[in-house]
Parts: structure tokens; sequence; C-alpha cells
């Protein structure tokens, strides 16, 4: 069962970093109007690729995760807040979907193994 | 360590806050006419100051790596602050609170103002209620993954 094993440690890690960017994006939309406030973003390829390496099984361990970063490139208000609220609910939803797909593989890889289990 | 009830308090904070932002402009809009209070004088303006718990890189990282403590990134009301705007004079020479000239001092308040500081709040407030429901539904869908098929 190796290989649905591996399977099912890919899909936490990649449940675990769309959490943490959908908490990154509550973050934003938390600090709407907080004067000086950037909005932030993790860096979705290198936290994934941390992710893959941790179920790889290279180590265990507390892991840094990768730190958010401020997002370049989003005009700043009078108060030097550049929160865009359009942004961080499109946002949402994405993560909100992309976590579902990976809720909906989990589901379905526990769902063939049930069907290997079961006798027809 | 980010989780999803992380990010429901994160965005319980700010509807925390932004209520308090809300009560503090309907008390404003309440007295916008007061000309006696318990500190003499008229009614003082008030605005609220947000600010980022946990604002600092070592304190993100301190917490996210002990699981200790409230996520970074939730907002809280750090102060209440007097708006320095020097009062209104108006001329009633029969009211109470006149000086000696007749001049009644009135808070300088514009209800177009808080009105509009309401609105912000009231949508900052549904913005954050619209995220607790996206945590609300991805906490619920990997429950569903128990059910079984």
């Amino acid at each position: 069962m190796a290989a649905g094993d591996s399977m099912l440690n890919l899909l936490q890690g990649y449940l675990e970093v769309t959490t943490n960017r959908q908490q990154t994006i509550a973050a934003n939309m938390a600090n709407v109007d907080t004067p000086g406030y950037h909005t932030k973003d993790i860096n979705f390829q290198a936290a994934m690729q941390a992710a893959m390496e941790k179920s790889g099984g290279s180590g265990e361990g507390p892991q840094l995760e990768p730190a958010s970063l401020d997002v370049e490139g989003l005009p700043e208000r009078p108060d030097g807040n550049n929160v865009n609220i359009d942004r961080e609910s499109l946002l949402l939803s994405q993560t909100q979907l992309q976590y579902q797909v990976g809720v909906q593989l989990v589901k379905s890889e526990f769902h063939t193994l049930l069907t290997a289990i079961k006798e027809e | 360590m980010g989780s999803l009830f992380g990010m429901m308090s994160i965005s319980a904070s700010a509807l925390s806050a932004e209520r308090q932002r809300a009560e503090v402009t309907s008390a404003n809009l309440a007295n916008a006419e007061t000309t006696h209070t318990d500190e003499g004088g008229p009614y003082v303006r008030k605005e609220v100051v947000f600010s980022e718990s946990n604002a600092s890189p070592f304190q993100t990282v301190f917490n996210r790596v002990g699981h200790l403590g409230q996520p970074s990134g939730a907002v809280q009301l750090s102060e209440v602050v007097d708006d320095t705007t020097p009062p209104v004079m108006r001329y009633e020479p029969g009211n109470p609170d006149a000086n000696k000239d007749g001049y009644v001092a009135y808070p300088a308040i514009n209800p177009v103002t808080e009105m509009v500081d309401l609105m912000g709040a009231t949508r900052a407030y549904q913005l954050n209620a619209s995220a607790v429901n996206a945590a609300k539904q991805m906490i619920q869908e990997s429950i569903d993954i128990l059910k079984s098929s």
C-alpha cells in the first residue's frame, strides 16, 4: 500500500498548505482597516515543495514553514494600508475550492481502499 | 501551523473590532448635539485606532513554532482617542450652557462623516463574516470525510 500511503501524505500536505493560505487571506481581510498594514501571502509553490519533501519522509521534527511575504504591486492608500478587498474575496473563494478538491481526493482514496477491502 | 480554527479566531477578532468601531461611531452620532457632560464642556468626538496583534516577525515565528497564543494576523482595537478639533460655537443666549457672550460650545461632529464611517464598519463586518462562513464550510467538508460513502 506504499502508493496509496504516499498519495494520502501528499494530500495532507496539500490541505495544510491551502489551510495556511486561507488563514493568511483571513488575516488580510481582518486588517482591512489597520493603518500601515501590508497584504501578505504565502509562496504556494515553495510551501507545496516543502510539504512534498516532508511526505517523502526526509525528516521529522519541527519545520519552519515558508514565511509569509508582503505582496508587491498593490496601490497603497493614504494610511499606508494596501489591502484590496476584491483580491482577497477572490482568493478566499479560490482557496476554498482548492481545499474542496483536496478533500474530495482524500475521500476517493479511502473509497478505493474500501472497494479493495470489500468482497464482491 | 495554520488551522481553520485559527482562521476563524482571526476573523472573529476583526468582527469584534469592527463592532466596537460601529459602537463608537453610534455614540458620536447620538451625542452630536450634547453640550453638557460630567467632565464639563461639550461631548468630545471619539475615534478608534486599529492595530495588528503579534505584529513583530519574531513573535509570529515563535508562536507558530511553539503553537502558542493567538495566531498572527489578528486585529485589535488598541485605543480610543479623542478628536482634538475645537468645538463649534453657536450664538444661543437663552441656552443654560451659554458662556458670558451668549455662545454655546457644540461638539465638532459631522453626521455625514459618521454615517460613512458606520457604512465602512458594516461592510468590513460583512466581509469578515463571509470569511468565517468559508472556514465553517471547510471544517464541515473535512468532517464529511468521516462519513462512509
